[in-house]
């Protein structure tokens, strides 16, 4: 039996364009597919499943599709969003001022209670650093949210920094649902759609 | 066709994937055990690799067999091209080796080709 999820994310990848969003969204590989048919007509979003405390929880994650660099990111890309990557490269000083003019763009256009998070993406170019880590530190303490250094080339940190987004966006949902709803006898509140159990294979298969 | 060099029948039970569904390339979990029915239709999915650089009218397969997912967050993993007409492109979350399959707005049902990818456990 297929076991359903219990709790579903929206997250979003925001920055300055050439920091790294597209390649945190997946496994660094040199070889990865460089396909003209898929890349040309670029990935829309991804679903990532994860294991948090016993839950299986369904991350949707988007990356803009380029329009970053035209600061086209308006209300319609942040609806719905739960969680959002703000990314910079500690290779460039620019990108880091840039977080400021991102945050902005999001408390403008997100919902109020979007859970947000910082990265400095390619730490392994620790050579041609501009950004020291105490200065993402700080930006970080100055807007309550934190923050980590990571490298999607060198597999450094990415997956950590996905399920510390998501951990924080489930305790804090689970602390609304508690709010409005008081725990009654070992009822279980699910945050998303609970998917109906089927009774048999067959009535979830009408397409047969 | 290709579709024929594919031992499918083992891979079905009580009409579902009885093995995890991964990435050919990659072998990242692509959906986990009983989670996709199986279905026998025609459609022509694009190529993974095109020889021709030509967008507009991509080189295609005729592709049959297809492991069918209701509600896309069935997936374990699994990205989602930006949308072509009435269809958006499945491929790989890892290494974005794809199309995989695809997946028709209008019904929000997804089709993976069982050609274009493994099965295994998990
Ligand atoms: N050295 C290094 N390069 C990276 C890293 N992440 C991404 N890149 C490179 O930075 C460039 C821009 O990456 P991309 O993901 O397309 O940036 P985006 O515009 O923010 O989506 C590409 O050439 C990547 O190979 C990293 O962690 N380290
Ligand atoms: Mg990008
Ligand atoms: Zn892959």
């Amino acid at each position: 039996m297929a076991k359903t999820y219990d709790y579903l994310f929206k997250l979003l990848l925001i920055g300055d364009s050439g920091v790294g969003k597209t390649c945190v969204l997946f496994r660094f590989s040199e070889d990865a597919f460089n396909t003209t048919f898929i890349s040309t007509i670029g990935i829309d979003f991804k679903i990532r499943t994860i294991d948090l405390e016993g839950k299986k929880i369904k991350l949707q994650i988007w990356d803009t599709a380029g329009q970053e660099r035209f600061r086209t990111i308006t209300t319609a890309y942040y609806r719905g969003a739960m969680g959002i990557m703000l990314v910079y490269d500690i290779t460039n000083e620019k990108s880091f001022e840039n977080i400021k003019n991102w945050i902005r763009n999001i408390e403008e256009n997100a919902s109020a209670d979007v859970e947000k998070m910082l990265l400095g993406n390619k730490c392994e170019l620790e050579e041609k650093r501009q950004v020291s880590k105490e200065r993402g530190e700080y930006l970080a303490i100055e807007y309550g949210i934190k923050f980590i250094e990571t490298s999607a080339k060198a597999s450094i940190r990415v997956e950590e920094a996905f399920f510390t987004l998501a951990k924080d966006i489930k305790a804090k949902m689970e602390k609304k649902l508690e709010a409005s709803n008081p725990p009654k006898g070992g009822h279980q509140i699910r945050a998303t759609d609970p998917q109906k159990k089927p009774t048999s294979w067959l009535s979830r298969c009408t397409l047969l | 066709m290709p579709d024929c060099s594919v031992n499918y029948e083992s891979e079905i039970e009580d009409g579902q994937n009885k093995r995890a569904i991964k990435c050919k390339f990659c072998s990242s979990v692509i959906l986990t055990p009983s989670s996709a029915c199986f279905q026998n239709f025609e459609f022509d999915l694009p190529l993974i690799t095109q020889t021709k650089n030509n967008d507009a009218n991509p080189e295609t397969e005729h592709t049959s067999l297809f492991w069918v997912v209701k509600d896309m967050f069935t997936f374990y993993n699994v990205g989602f091209s930006n949308a072509v007409g009435n269809t958006k492109f499945l491929t790989c979350a890892d290494c974005e080796a794809g199309p995989i399959g695809y997946h028709d707005i209008p019904t929000k049902i997804s089709y993976v080709a069982l050609t274009r990818v493994s099965h295994g456990s998990t």
